[in-house]
């Protein structure tokens, strides 16, 4: 099975096989630069490829199809190889006397190519100005050395650029011929994963492709391997340090991507010689294509029909989609800029093509990891798991889920990694169908686990009561939190919200959330919402009612429980409670900075803005808070009662120009102390007046008004009637319906 | 003393000579010059004798005419000028005077002195 194409040879279209297309390409390109520096080379060239054309139409007219490699061959046999020119050439010349005076035939003077003289910019191999071309060629190195020597100093500090632009002024421009025994650095596009580097540099190096590759990808190996040990243990566990994964795995991705876009692609046979570092002559290209024929049967072969070539499809779905979006962007953007007809275009279409599948490969890379982080979380869910869920199916759902969902994509992703990395073609047709069915089945398994997980907690109840507590003999109360003896869970893989304490039978929910409010009177009251979820009404009602939850009072300290305890045999059902604490004004409070740090889910609403405020978790109401600080309830809302301490060390940092500012700030603070005092005292003689049997509700209304002065617009009348009835009940009902008039 | 290589070199030295004296007898294209040559034992590559023809075209010693073919692209006839023959007939003399030598000296079998 060969390949054959039409080329346009000589002004006729010719349909020849791509094997001897490629032979005849490196025989014109040979004989040009043989004629490089003769006189009349395109007349020549000309005349030995219209000679070739006529033997071509010769050989079609004798009734073959098309052109194959033995025709090449022969036609090349009768024109002769450079090579058997060479010492008739030099002859000749001699002969003709005078007429061609410096002939630098690059095969007979040396084995090098252009003598050593002059420092040029070559214009024949050129990706900017052609600076390092011609370096490398005034040196006799790689001109991709050269080129990748001056990206280090571009990016060690710009003096590359400098340099190069100096050079690109400075130096003169011309022609120049690389005839070169030595290797060429090319990217092997023969053996390739991504973009054929790792396998180009091994060929340069003469070392197994496994080795570059190995070196690329071993951030990545390292990546896995830490991340999979790490979850293994709930500890944190990292026997790798860091920056090998952070820095050092980063630097290698930029390196190859840099490397991609400087290293030509081995496209021709003579390159693929050149890479080799053999010399470039027609009977080593011959060997090569034969080598390419032999490799391309035995890789038919080896694929058979129709079906493992899907097999193969499939299962580099993943990566060819990723591949050929990319390649097709890359293309598009490289044809673009091939219109524009700019190298700089050029060099620039390759660097999209790299940084795409650059993205590409850290997708991958992501989803691995993120898989593996899935998997390890699930595992140390594993003993909540009967806190979850209910009965056989859920459960059995569970184990198919972590089986089939996530560690099936996770050992094909490995596999297909693993593959990629040692080089084997795509193997068994039915390994991509088994990964692919087993991993529908984990979707299915998935969804139906949300879908009846989700059932679970389908209804919701709640309730209100009201933790009893004395008034504390000073002005102000502190809260914090009971010390307790809870072992506390806490992994780097596994933080659940909400989860406190695990151990066999049992599990300990901080599902507790902190509020603070105005206090209708001049008591501090302690309220709580419990709530649950369930799937009927009547399970949520029991799940909440399981709930026990209350505080401890030490004089003015309050401490709060630090969770609540599910047992064995109920669930998890998004159980929690609110704690309210209401402060009367011209009361302090202090929370103590354990609040924050042992609830799980401590937030913080002064009062002040007194908007929609839910009994669960859904208000964010999140203020900025200070632990450890006094606040104190005025009507307007908390404030923060500084030290005067405090207040002293932060300004003594500050210079003179500012003491006008400090000056002002105590005056303002001393209004606001006068101000407090004049709004507890209204506040006093209101209650007084409110204790009193009053009829008229304008008053009323009034003296409402100056309680809460950040109710704005006419409140329902109502309500404000209603407000001190209820106080004077003190009524635990007229206490609720009083919090929801707050809100 | 590679006995090839001198060989190769003696041959060359007449073969612009040879060539010469073909399109001297009238239009000729090359592939015909190639077989023509190979007919008297002379064997020259095609490859050869583009970049040669050339030469010599533009020392304009020939010239040529383009011919419409029916098997490939137009072909090349190449003819002689005056100058041509000018410098055919210096060789000539040159080459007779060589032969002449060369048979003298070969007489007394003294080895085959080098051209040039």
């Amino acid at each position: 099975m060969k390949k054959v194409i039409n080329i346009n040879f000589q002004g006729r279209v010719i349909p020849i096989e791509e094997s001897a297309y490629d032979v005849l390409k490196v025989y014109v390109e040979s004989l040009r630069r043989f004629f490089a520096n003769e006189e009349g080379r395109d007349e020549i060239i000309n005349d030995i490829e219209g000679r070739i054309a006529e033997l071509f139409g010769e050989s079609l007219k004798k009734g073959s199809t098309c052109i194959t490699e033995e025709d090449v061959n022969n036609v090349i046999n009768s024109m002769g190889r450079p090579e058997d020119f060479e010492g008739e050439e030099s002859n000749m010349q001699s002969q003709l006397g005078g007429q061609q005076e410096q002939k630098n035939n690059s095969y007979t003077e040396t084995d090098h190519g252009t003598p050593r003289g002059r420092l040029y910019r070559d214009t024949n191999d050129k990706m900017l100005g052609g600076v390092c071309s011609g370096m490398a060629a005034y040196f006799r190195i790689d001109p991709t050395v050269v080129r990748l020597l001056f990206l280090v100093l571009f990016f060690g500090g710009g003096s590359g650029f400098l340099l190069y632009l100096l050079l690109w002024i400075i130096l003169p421009a011309k022609p120049l011929d690389h005839v070169s025994s030595n290797r060429r650095l090319y990217r092997n596009p023969e053996e390739k994963v991504i973009a054929g580097v790792a396998s180009g540099i091994a060929t340069y190096f003469d070392v197994a492709v496994w080795i570059p590759r190995l070196i690329f990808s071993l951030p990545l190996v390292i990546g896995i391997f830490s991340s999979f040990i790490s979850s293994l243990f709930w500890f944190e566990f990292n026997p790798f340090p860091g920056f090998i994964f952070g820095s050092f795995g980063g630097t290698l991705f930029v390196i190859y991507a840099v490397l991609w876009a400087v290293i030509p692609e081995a496209k021709s046979a003579s390159e693929k010689l050149e890479m080799r570092g053999e010399k470039v002559d027609l009977n080593t290209i011959k060997n090569t294509i034969q080598e390419d024929l032999e490799g391309f049967k035995a890789r038919a072969e080896k694929w058979g029909g129709e079906f493992s070539q899907k097999a193969k499809e499939f299962s580099t779905e993943f990566s060819s989609t990723v591949n050929e979006k990319s390649k097709q962007f890359a293309s598009e953007a490289s044809a673009a800029s091939k219109k524009g007809g700019s190298r700089l275009g050029n060099a620039i279409g390759i660097l999209f093509k790299a940084f795409f599948l650059f993205l590409a490969g850290i997708l991958a890379f992501t989803i691995l990891v993120a898989l593996l982080g899935m998997i390890a979380g699930s595992v140390s869910v594993f003993p909540l798991k009967s806190f979850f869920l209910e009965g056989f199916w859920q459960n059995f759902l569970a184990w198919s889920t972590l089986v089939l969902f996530l560690f099936v994509p996770a050992i094909g992703l490995l596999t297909w990694l693993v593959r990629r990395i040692i080089g084997a073609t795509a193997g068994s047709k039915y390994l991509g169908f088994t990964f692919g069915g087993l991993w529908t089945l984990g979707w299915i398994s998935v969804v139906l686990l949300v879908a009846s997980i989700a059932q679970n907690f389908d209804a919701g109840a709640k309730d209100k009561g009201e933790i009893k507590i004395v008034q504390p003999s000073t002005n102000k109360m502190t809260i914090k939190v009971a010390a307790s003896d809870l072992r506390v869970v806490s992994g780097k893989w596994f933080k659940m919200d909400g989860l406190l304490s695990l151990d066999d039978d049992s599990i300990v929910l901080n599902n507790i959330r902190v509020r603070i409010a105005k206090s209708p009177d001049s008591l501090y009251r302690v309220s709580y919402v419990k709530f649950s979820n369930g799937s009927d009404e009547n399970t949520a009602l029991k799940n909440m009612e399981a709930i026990k939850y209350s505080a401890t009072q030490e004089d003015s300290v309050l401490y709060l429980d630090r969770g609540f305890k599910l047992n064995k045999g109920s669930k998890f059902r998004n159980q929690g409670v609110t704690v309210t604490i209401f402060v009367p004004v011209g009361k302090k409070i202090e929370i103590d900075e354990n609040v924050s740090r042992k609830l799980n889910h401590f937030s913080f609403n002064s009062g002040r803005n007194d908007y929609d405020w839910d009994d669960e978790w859904n208000n964010e109401g999140y203020e900025s808070w200070m632990s450890n600080q006094e606040y104190i309830m005025t009507p307007g809302g908390l404030e923060r009662v500084k030290k005067i301490g405090e207040e002293n060390d932060d300004i003594s940092n500050d210079e003179d120009s500012e003491k006008s500012a400090i000056e002002e700030y105590k005056k303002s603070r001393e209004e606001l102390r006068k101000e407090y005092e004049r709004k507890q005292k209204e506040a006093e003689e209101l209650k007084k007046e409110l204790d009193k049997p009053v009829d008229t509700t304008r008053y009323r209304y009034q003296k409402v008004a100056i309680l809460d002065p950040h109710i704005s617009g006419p409140a329902p009348k109502s309500k404000t009637i209603e407000n001190p009835e209820i106080i004077e009940i003190g009524s635990e009902l007229g206490r609720f319906s009083l919090l929801s008039f707050q809100s | 003393m590679d006995i090839q290589n001198t060989q190769s070199q003696m041959r060359k030295g007449v073969l612009e000579f040879c060539i010469l004296s073909i399109i001297r007898q009238g239009e000729v294209y090359p592939s015909d010059l190639v077989d023509r040559m190979k007919a008297a034992n002379l064997h020259i590559l095609e490859g050869t004798l583009y970049p040669l023809l050339t030469r010599l075209k533009n020392a304009e010693l020939l010239t040529y005419r383009w011919v419409e073919s029916n098997s490939g692209p137009p072909r090349k006839y190449f003819v002689m000028t005056e100058k041509g023959l000018a410098f055919y007939s210096e060789l000539e003399r040159t080459w007779k005077e060589l032969a002449d030598a060369v048979q003298v000296l070969t007489q007394p079998a003294t080895p085959p002195a080098t051209e040039n």
